[in-house]
């Protein structure tokens, strides 16, 4: 068997000449030198130690660019640079043989680029990660699988699952064609569920998204986690961890806590999963009557929403027209009409102007009157069904289990 | 744990150097001192990149031990250095007196075009260096190969010795960004103006301070998160006059003419010198990795109050009832000299910047052992983005001169 660093290598360019390094005068000589050295030293026998350092030096420098202003003014030549650093990391980690802790290392230095960098050489970290995960399966093969035994000691937690009226219930069609979706939902604006339009997705059939297949596929692939029970607490806060680690933690309940520390929900929430492991968007389609809108099939944003029982999404609307996809496990879901914005209250300040300051299943009568007035759709989504969220129309989630679901933005 | 002798140092020079680190210390008896970020020979050649080998050296990248400083003229004349500048890659040693001019180590020297004779003040980044003269100012583009300076000023000389202190020049600043040139009100009565990453931090002649740029991180020192665009009074500091002031990448510090270390802004490595929790997790992560106990054994933090980001001026002691005379802030890490001529620092360590002959990142200030033991006095600090300059003299030479009759 070829070893990892014949592969690593073999997706490199074949000399130092072919390496391209080219970059604005925004990054100055004094890092296109460490960048330079790094590139040398990729291409010579230089002891790891060093090529490691190196390539820290350009993890650090261009880490703190990118904290300097704020996101949307950093300068996209900066992100490149620290996707180089991962790059180097990464051939440091794996030139001489590496350890199975220095190849899980070399995934989450690929997931950091893939994540805060800019998309260097055709991608070259993609198809880092492909190369490292192959090498991790076939080593994993040999070990037992314990793995089922665990799932099973999930906490049983009945949550409060609402009695859904029949009038203010959403409602439901299957496979309507595009024609008569477009006339009696698109262009009127109407929430509708779509039934069995996603039947056919690998996710619902042959490649079931079980905790298991998830860790298999992604385990250890390091993804953004919101931490909090909504993202308008103090407390809510972002952090990175990779699956395996988010299924413990948050799915499966596997982390004990001491015992006055209330337990932090964890949310994968809003998170562009399939861009980073395409291997789960081969499991995914997007549904036809996205063609319905004008913009282009590659503008369509994906997202994953993944979380234990309890999420919740506070009332709130997005610019786009959005099909919601449950893919595993159940969510209740209110909708409110743009309509009716006036009655929804909807905070102040300009970062939470698209969200309510109600909080939808306790609302506060004496500080919000008019909420109780505003009229309402709702539903309880299962798995296969698909709701259309028409654009601007507020939406509040709150899973009933541990869920999977995928939203498509479009327009 | 070292000698109880060593112990007694500190407590002997307490009581008799208050007095004398007044008397000013002549530059021929001061000896300049570098550690950290070395990988362009900034500190000390490496000797296998003169050789023109980047094969290895490790440990000459990182210089966790003070090294002293040779600033080599050519003709192997050595110079005295009066002060330090230095960025990220680069430093500028500063010769002031009858034949002073300004020196480079590091990834580049001195523009070809430049003539530094006579320069009273420098300041160098990443893509500039700027001279002060007595009758102009000129900051030339380092990226370049131009023979003029990407800007100058003319400044009219003065009767008084009221020479320029950069960034700050007639009407206005330097910043590291273009414009080059930003103005300042007169009313401000700019005394000396610290620049941080993306923030300022200026002191006035009455000993206010005043901040602007970005606010991200709690820097500005005004409680909240916002970004100024204009000088906007730090309230908190108000009736504390201060003596001076540092600006780190996203923290701030100064001291008051007490003597008092007030600090702000981000603690993401400690550089605040308050407990930090990122740090203390990214240190348990190192430890488990390389006890390969795996993740498992992360503990949670709960019973210490952390700070992450210090949004109002706090006070740091630094060691009970001291006095700081100088503070000089890195890019997340912090330096300072007490009056006893002792050296402190704090936060980011990994390149050797904090001088405790280490990598490691600290979240309290901790004294750098180096200079007691080798029987010397600190009396300046200057910080680069990544490393640390120190001034230090002998003991018995300021003993010297506190006995000597006038």
């Amino acid at each position: 068997m070829a070893s990892l660093w014949s592969k690593i290598s073999a997706a490199l360019p074949v000399n130092e000449e072919q390496f391209p390094l080219q970059f604005s005068d925004k990054v100055e000589l004094s890092v296109l030198e460490m960048l330079k050295r790094s590139r040398q030293q990729l291409y010579s026998n230089t002891a790891s130690a060093s090529r490691a350092l190196n390539a820290q030096i350009i993890l650090d420098i261009s880490w703190e660019r990118l904290n300097t202003g704020t996101w949307r003014h950093v300068d996209k030549d900066w992100r490149r640079v620290y996707s180089y650093g991962c790059l180097f990391k990464v051939a440091a980690l794996c030139g001489e043989k590496p350890s199975e802790d220095e190849i899980l290392q070399a995934v989450r230095t690929c997931d950091m680029g893939l994540l805060v960098g800019a998309a260097i050489m055709d991608n070259i970290l993609q198809a880092f990660v492909r190369i490292l995960q192959s090498e991790m399966r076939s080593s994993a093969e040999e070990e037992d699988k314990s793995e089922h035994v665990e799932a099973k000691r999930r906490k049983i937690v009945s949550p409060h699952v609402p009695l859904i009226k029949e009038e203010s219930a959403v409602p439901r069609i299957k496979c309507p064609s595009l024609e008569s979706f477009n006339t009696n939902y698109l262009l009127p604006l109407k929430p509708v569920i779509l039934e069995g339009i996603i039947d056919h997705w690998p996710a619902l059939s042959n490649h079931l998204w079980s905790i298991e297949y998830l860790r298999s596929v992604a385990g250890c692939r390091t993804v953004p986690v919101e931490v909090g029970s909504r993202y308008t607490d103090e407390d809510w806060s972002q952090t990175l961890l990779t699956v395996n680690e988010f299924i413990d933690r948050y799915i499966l309940d596997k982390v004990q806590v001491s015992e006055n520390a209330e337990k932090a929900l964890g949310y994968l929430a809003q998170h562009q999963l399939f861009d980073q492991i395409p291997e789960l968007k081969e499991d995914i389609c997007i549904p036809d009557y996205c063609c319905l809108g004008e913009g282009e099939e590659d503008d369509i944003t994906v997202n994953a929403w993944f979380g234990p029982t309890g999420t919740v999404s506070p009332l709130h609307q997005d610019p786009q027209q959005n099909f919601l996809a449950q893919v595993v496990g159940s969510k209740y879901i209110r909708l409110y009409s743009p309509e009716d914005t006036d009655k929804l209250y909807p905070h102040q300040s300009q970062l939470l102007y698209n969200t309510s300051q109600v909080e939808v299943e306790n609302p506060d009568a004496e500080r919000f009157p008019e909420f109780v007035k505003a009229p309402y759709l709702e539903c309880v989504l299962q798995p296969g069904d698909v709701l259309f969220i028409p654009v601007k129309h507020w939406h509040y989630v709150r899973s009933l289990e541990v869920s999977f679901s995928v939203s498509f933005w479009w327009s | 744990m070292r000698g109880a002798s060593e112990l007694l140092v500190p407590v002997y020079f307490c009581v008799e150097l208050s007095v004398v680190m007044t008397f000013s210390v002549g530059t021929a008896s001061m000896r300049w001192f570098g550690f950290g970020f070395n990988a362009f020979g900034q500190i000390c050649a490496q000797e296998r990149l003169v050789k023109g080998d980047t094969s290895d050296g490790v440990g000459e990248v990182r210089v966790s031990v003070p090294t002293e400083l040779h600033v080599d003229e050519g003709g192997g004349s050595v110079v005295e250095t009066s002060q330090i500048r230095a960025s990220w890659s680069r430093r500028a040693s500063l010769r002031l007196g009858a034949d002073s001019c300004v020196c480079m180590a590091g990834f580049s020297g001195v523009p070809a075009g430049a003539k530094t004779c006579g320069c009273r003040d420098a300041v160098v980044t990443e893509s500039h260096l700027t001279l002060a003269f007595p009758d102009r100012v000129e900051s030339w583009d380092l990226q370049s190969q131009d023979d003029t300076p990407s800007w100058s000023m003319e400044i009219i000389p003065q009767s008084q010795s009221s020479d320029v202190r950069l960034p700050l020049v007639p009407g206005g600043y330097i910043a590291c960004k273009p414009p080059i040139f930003r103005s300042l009100s007169p009313h401000l009565q700019a005394k000396s103006l610290a620049l941080g990453g993306d923030h300022a931090i200026l002191l006035t002649a009455t000993g206010a301070v005043y901040s602007w740029g970005l606010g991200s991180h709690g820097q500005l020192g005004h409680g909240g998160l916002s970004s100024e665009e204009e000088p906007r009074t730090v309230e908190a500091l108000w009736g504390v006059p201060m003596s001076s002031v540092a600006a780190g990448g996203w923290h701030s510090v100064c001291v008051s003419d007490g003597g008092d270390l007030y600090v702000w802004g981000w603690n993401e490595s400690g550089q605040l010198g308050l407990p930090s929790r990122s740090l203390r997790k990214a240190t348990q992560q190192k430890s488990a990795q390389q006890a390969d106990v795996g993740t498992s054994s992360e503990e949670e933090l709960h019973d210490e109050v952390f700070i992450s980001i210090q949004g109002f001026p706090a006070l740091l002691d630094v060691e009970p009832s001291c006095e700081i005379r100088t503070v000089s802030c890195g890019s997340r890490h912090t330096a300072a000299v007490t009056a006893t001529g002792s050296l402190y620092t704090w936060g980011w360590g990994e390149y050797g910047q904090l001088g405790h002959q280490t990598l490691n990142s600290s979240d309290e200030p901790r004294c750098v052992e180096f200079f007691g033991a080798e029987n010397l006095l600190v009396v300046d600090v200057v910080c680069g983005p990544w490393n640390t300059f120190t001034a230090a003299v002998k003991k018995e030479v300021l003993e010297l001169k506190n006995k000597s009759p006038e």
